[in-house]
């Protein structure tokens, strides 16, 4: 028996599942990471944090603080302080395994949108911050995990604005083609109902679990996008008891983050 | 060199040769005392129609106090370099001091979204990193470097980069133009009154963005003594023959935090989110800017001893600051 859990609650313990000990790990502003800290919490105590402001190897203080990413408490006993120029060179010279991102729109090959919605640019429907470093971590980072909250808008066939590169076309080699880092790319969006990951050839987004009681019918009608189905769908288990008790007791305590929820 | 394609992006661009001269003629490299007020620096170094850029963010070691005294004093027509900015572009937009925007990340809110909706305030696409890439560029003196963020993307089709063939490698590859700003603003932990600056935990590019600009206002918190710095040298940040003006001003970041120094005030910050989801920032400039003479008599008579010696006492991790 599990205790009730937010969504956010979810994909955060999802995306701290998938990040290894003794590995360097591009994090993003926000529930990046609180799943990074849970992670330290957790599997990985020796997870190498990397923050694009230059902080390397940071273990940070809980509570955590929301906003202050740059601030002592987050870059609390940091291996090295280095620069945004440093950082994005270690990324780009292959050093990062991980990169870690939110992001507000998502389509079936991967590609990230957070610049705007509309079908000209010098006309947007609606605009937003834009990429921030999610480009470069997207580009660098041997595999790059996604983390979204699952609202059937923010899958779409084709994002409107490429802000972040997935696997563009999908056509074989379209990253290498463009000059992009050989054999990166998007590998695990972690969502509040599932986990996807990218077919090797047709580099189609790909429904690789469920969260434990869902169908894969309703999972995939909360999409606007068409992902591929693995052969076996898998159950992925709850939060556990340790990891909300860890999210609710020392990360979070305010749920500034983890008390997010989907909207209807 | 072939090139592949080009960005439609507007950006700004100068001859390095040019820069070099501009060095070699305005950058001081006598020891004179360079401090001012916040008022005077911005008065004499920031004019209407200027590119600026900045360090860090609003809420950490940003330059604040510089940013209310550009608004105060009614700068317009701003080109603004957006890399980490968050509240710092916001004001500056609510103020309507900026026209057009190299996008990084923008903005704290949705402000300047809407604005970039309506067309008052132009944009160019670029990345936190391409951004701080082309400060370094600038600052090297070279007229552009190489990078493999951007490729693929539309955030490179609506940017100023080139995408080329690598004359050694043949793969394709993204430049980027270098960026020499009109202005440099960096608020540091300690200056001397030459502008030897040092600043302390991991920053966004501080001394890129004081070296690749043509005027450069850095504010401390602290003023040092000229001796201290050549007791440890390692600690220098910014040599001071980059620095034009040394501005004086302890909580120079309010309302963000200085590591060490203090925090950010996140009652403020909640003020503010409050305001600016409510349309309502001219009153938040009225009261913080407008109706202020200076910064310190801002942080005097709307923020207060109390509340500032309460944000030094949250500043409780301390190692590595200094």
């Amino acid at each position: 028996m599990t205790s009730p859990f937010t969504e956010a609650e979810f994909m955060i313990a999802q995306c701290a599942r998938l990040l290894e000990d003794q590995k360097t790990a591009f994090i993003g502003f926000g529930m990046p990471q609180v799943a990074a800290i849970l992670a330290q919490r957790l599997q990985a105590p020796q997870l190498v944090q990397i923050f694009e402001f230059g902080a390397i190897g940071s273990e940070p203080l809980t509570p955590f603080v929301r906003n202050t990413m740059g601030g002592p408490s987050n870059c609390y006993r940091s291996l090295a302080w280095t620069s945004m120029n440093q950082i994005f060179a270690q990324a780009q010279l292959g050093l990062v395994d991980y990169g870690v991102l939110g992001a507000t729109q998502m389509d079936l090959y991967g590609n990230i949108n957070s610049t705007m919605l509309g079908e000209d640019y010098a006309r947007p429907k609606k605009r937003f911050p834009g990429s921030g470093g999610a480009n470069e971590v997207a580009s660098y980072c041997w595999k790059t995990v996604v983390i979204m909250m699952h609202e059937k808008r923010r899958f779409v066939p084709r994002v409107d604005f490429v802000t972040s590169p997935g696997y563009l076309d999908g056509t074989p080699g379209a990253r290498e083609r463009a000059g992009l880092p050989a054999g990166t790319g998007p590998w695990r969006v972690v969502t509040s109902k599932a986990l996807f990951g990218f077919d090797e050839d047709s580099r189609k987004m790909t429904l690789l679990g469920v969260l434990d009681g869902l169908r894969a019918e309703e999972v995939l009608a909360d999409m606007d996008l068409k992902p591929l189905v693995a052969g076996r769908v898998e159950s992925l288990a709850a939060p556990t008891e340790e990891e909300l008790r860890i999210l609710r007791e020392q990360i979070d305590p305010t749920r500034t983050i983890i008390g997010r929820t989907a909207r209807p | 060199m072939e090139t592949l394609t080009s960005g439609l992006g507007e950006y700004r661009f100068t001859d390095p040769d040019v820069i070099r001269a501009w060095m070699r003629d305005h950058k001081r490299r006598e020891f004179v005392d360079k401090t001012l007020t916040e008022a005077e620096a911005v008065s004499r170094y920031v004019a209407d129609g200027d590119y600026v850029s900045f360090d860090f963010s609003s809420f950490t070691r940003g330059p604040l106090a510089l940013i209310r005294e550009i608004i105060r004093q009614g700068r317009r027509d701003l080109w603004y370099c957006a890399k980490f900015t968050l509240m710092e572009s916001t004001l500056l937009a609510a103020a309507g001091a900026v026209s057009r925007i190299d996008v990084g990340f923008m903005g704290l809110g949705d402000t300047l979204n809407r604005a970039v909706e309506a067309g008052g305030v132009k944009v160019t696409e670029w990345t936190n990193g391409t951004l701080t890439l082309r400060l370094l560029a600038g600052a090297m003196g070279v007229p552009f470097l190489p990078t493999r963020a951007m490729l693929g993307s539309d955030t490179l089709k609506y940017s100023g980069a080139k995408v080329v063939r690598d004359p050694y490698g043949g793969k394709p590859i993204a430049l980027v133009p270098a960026l020499n700003p009109d202005v440099g603003l960096v608020h540091v932990h300690q200056a001397d009154v030459h502008g030897n600056a040092r600043c302390f935990g991991p920053g966004v590019s501080p001394l890129e963005t004081a070296m690749s600009a043509r005027k450069v206002i850095v504010s401390a918190d602290e003023i040092i003594d000229p001796d201290d710095i050549r007791k440890d040298p390692g600690k220098t940040t910014i040599p001071y023959y980059m620095v034009d003006a040394v501005v004086y001003a302890p909580f120079g970041a309010y309302p963000g935090g200085v590591q060490g120094l203090y925090e950010m005030d996140f009652e403020h910050f909640a003020e503010y989110n409050t305001l600016e989801r409510q349309g309502k920032l001219k009153e938040y400039l009225d009261r913080y800017v407008y109706s202020m003479g200076s910064n310190t008599e801002m942080l005097e008579k709307r923020v207060g001893l109390e509340r500032l010696n309460a944000l030094r006492r949250r500043a409780v991790v301390r190692e590595g600051y200094r």
